[in-house]
């Protein structure tokens, strides 16, 4: 594969604040490259520098130019807090950056991909936040970039528009549009990035297919049991130590939960909640900035779907007691 | 081709986007009237007599039209500057085809459209209100457009220097004024050269408005079209420097 994008020693310093510091990067042509990082961690000035827009140390280049050199037509940019021209529709915003180009996808089409057919004569002030993300997303498609940048694409849109926009942007990245995008979700990394750059005080703390993150930075499985109890008063063989109110069981396979539970039973030990947890990117993402609490401190609350598994003693049938 | 298409877009955007600011437009309109009334109908002029205004009604013409062709460009592309800013739209524009340039001059063509219908507007108001006598013709009338809109290209690109340098939207407005104000009375409009003290007489010539009023003053006397046509051409020297250097404070980056 070719790199679209190629960043060496990238540095940027506002005044005595260091928001880059050596930052070295490559996003593969077709690749989508997903920027996670605590906020102030550099994700926007790193989008900066690397579209020109941002006076940096170090070398940049796009499509193997520097930045400020390359066609526009190639180029697409949402950039973060993004607030377009007032008083115009969503078709008119979109006329408008499309005028710019010599070429642009047709309006309605690209008010059908962001989902905003039936809303596109709607002033932009009066969308909601999520249909004026929306909007803003339209306007990074309208000239069919080969680079499309996304600097939180998906703040304050619901679920129903976030997973739209996700669909979208796989559908780009099927069709061969490389996509660098910024998020605090890691859902949303996890899910279309190919490859994840975790920054953290201006650094590449790690780079990686995110499944390789998990494996490698993510921790074990973990069964969170809310439960005033000693972690030796189990005897189930498996790692078990006290975390704050709980009682946190490393490494228990989904199937033997139950096996816990009889465990538990037969201790006397009574329990609020269960909660199973398997590491995920966002367990990356607090282990590499420094973040991470003490074991089991991410546990999630009783009902909460996913790739956790949550047990409530009230049901019927769990073996818990009150 | 594709500059024209840009500029389309840029004007077409902008154009909608400043009709549709309903206090907007109805101040770009209202505040020439009240000065007219106040200046022109209540306090009145008196050739015979002493102080402010002394002269024939007609003199103050090129003073009361600059009212708009100062005050409103400096404030809204200064205000535009500010806000492009706020809401990151020139990081956005950066990595599009549109310069800077053609950002500014769509700006301004939409600014010399509107403040060409003010203008106007505000020279029929001062005929009919304070008895003015202009020598108005068609050619007259063309070139008074053509002054209008270089004095509007010219404050086009000192709004965009202040609302570049302003570092909010209040900054820029008081800003406008601050600079705005010396300029309306400094500048061989309201204020007669002879009324200022003579060693600050020269300074006069460093206003750009100073050509304006000049040529507007020359346009509509007796004295024909072709009088007052060398003040024109510094006039679009000046705005060609102030529309260069306008585009060329723009941010580009953060």
């Amino acid at each position: 594969m070719t790199a679209t994008v190629v960043a060496e020693g990238v540095r940027r310093v506002y005044g005595e604040t260091v928001a880059l510091d050596g930052v070295s990067l490559a996003v593969e042509a077709g690749e989508v490259f997903a920027l996670v990082g605590p906020n102030g961690a550099g994700k926007t000035t790193l989008v900066r520098a690397l579209l020109g827009t941002t006076d940096a140390e170090g070398s940049v280049e796009l499509f193997g130019r520097d930045p400020r050199a390359v066609d526009p037509e190639r180029v697409g940019l949402l950039p973060q807090s993004f607030d377009p021209p007032e008083r115009l529709s969503a078709r008119e915003l979109l006329d408008y950056y499309g005028g710019l180009y010599d070429e642009a996808r047709a309006t309605d089409a690209v008010l059908a991909d962001v989902g905003l057919a039936d809303d596109a004569d709607t002033w932009y002030e009066t969308l909601s936040g999520g249909q004026q993300r929306r909007v803003c997303v339209g306007t990074a498609l309208v000239n069919d970039p080969d680079l499309l940048v996304l600097d939180e694409p998906t703040t304050g849109i619901d679920p129903r528009g976030r997973r739209a926009l996700w669909r979208l942007v796989e559908d780009l990245a099927a069709a061969g549009t490389t996509v660098l995008l910024t998020t605090h979700d890691m859902d949303e990394a996890h899910r279309l990035a190919d490859r994840v750059g975790l920054l953290a005080d201006g650094r590449l703390a790690a780079v990686d297919d995110p499944d390789v993150l998990v494996a490698e930075y993510g921790g074990r499985s973990r069964l969170v049991v809310e439960a005033d109890a000693d972690s030796d008063a189990l005897d189930i063989g498996y790692r078990t130590e006290r975390s704050g109110d709980a009682l946190v069981v490393h490494d228990v396979p989904p199937a033997e939960i139950g096996a816990i539970v009889d465990a538990l039973d037969r201790a006397m030990i009574s329990f609020d909640s269960l909660t199973w947890t398997e590491p995920d990117l966002e367990d990356v993402y607090l282990e590499l900035t420094g973040e991470s609490g003490p074991a089991g401190s991410r546990s999630a609350p009783a009902g909460v779907a996913g790739d956790r598994a949550t047990t409530d003693p009230a049901e019927p049938g769990d073996g818990g007691r009150r | 081709m594709s500059r024209t298409r840009r500029l389309r877009a840029a004007v077409r955007a902008d154009w909608h986007s400043f009709l549709r600011r309903r206090t907007a437009v109805f101040f770009t309109f209202f505040f020439p009237l009240i000065i007219v009334v106040i200046f022109g109908v209540l306090v009145q002029t008196e050739p015979t007599g002493g102080g402010l205004f002394a002269e024939p009604p007609a003199y103050y013409v090129p003073g009361y039209l600059a009212v708009v062709v100062l005050f409103t460009p400096l404030s809204r592309v200064g205000s535009e500057v500010a806000r492009h800013r706020d809401g990151n739209r020139f990081e956005k524009l950066a990595t599009t085809p549109l310069s800077r340039a053609e950002w500014l001059l769509a700006q301004t063509l939409v600014n010399v459209v509107v403040i060409g219908l003010a203008a106007m507007f505000l020279l029929g108001l001062v005929v009919a209100l304070t008895g003015a006598v202009l020598s108005l013709s068609v050619a007259t009338v063309l070139l008074l457009g053509v002054y209008v809109a270089v004095a509007v290209a010219l404050f086009c690109g000192l709004g965009a220097v202040i609302g570049a340098s302003a570092d909010s939207q209040d900054g820029v407005i008081a800003a406008s004024n601050a600079i705005a104000l010396p300029l309306l009375f400094l500048s061989d409009t309201f204020v007669p050269l002879d009324m200022l003290p003579a060693w600050f007489r020269p300074a006069v010539a460093l206003s750009p408005l100073t050509y304006f009023s000049r040529g507007v003053r020359a346009a509509t006397a007796d004295a024909g079209v072709g009088s007052g046509l060398d003040t024109l051409l510094v006039l679009a020297a000046l705005a060609g420097v102030f529309l260069a250097v306008g585009a060329w404070s723009l941010p580009r980056t953060d």
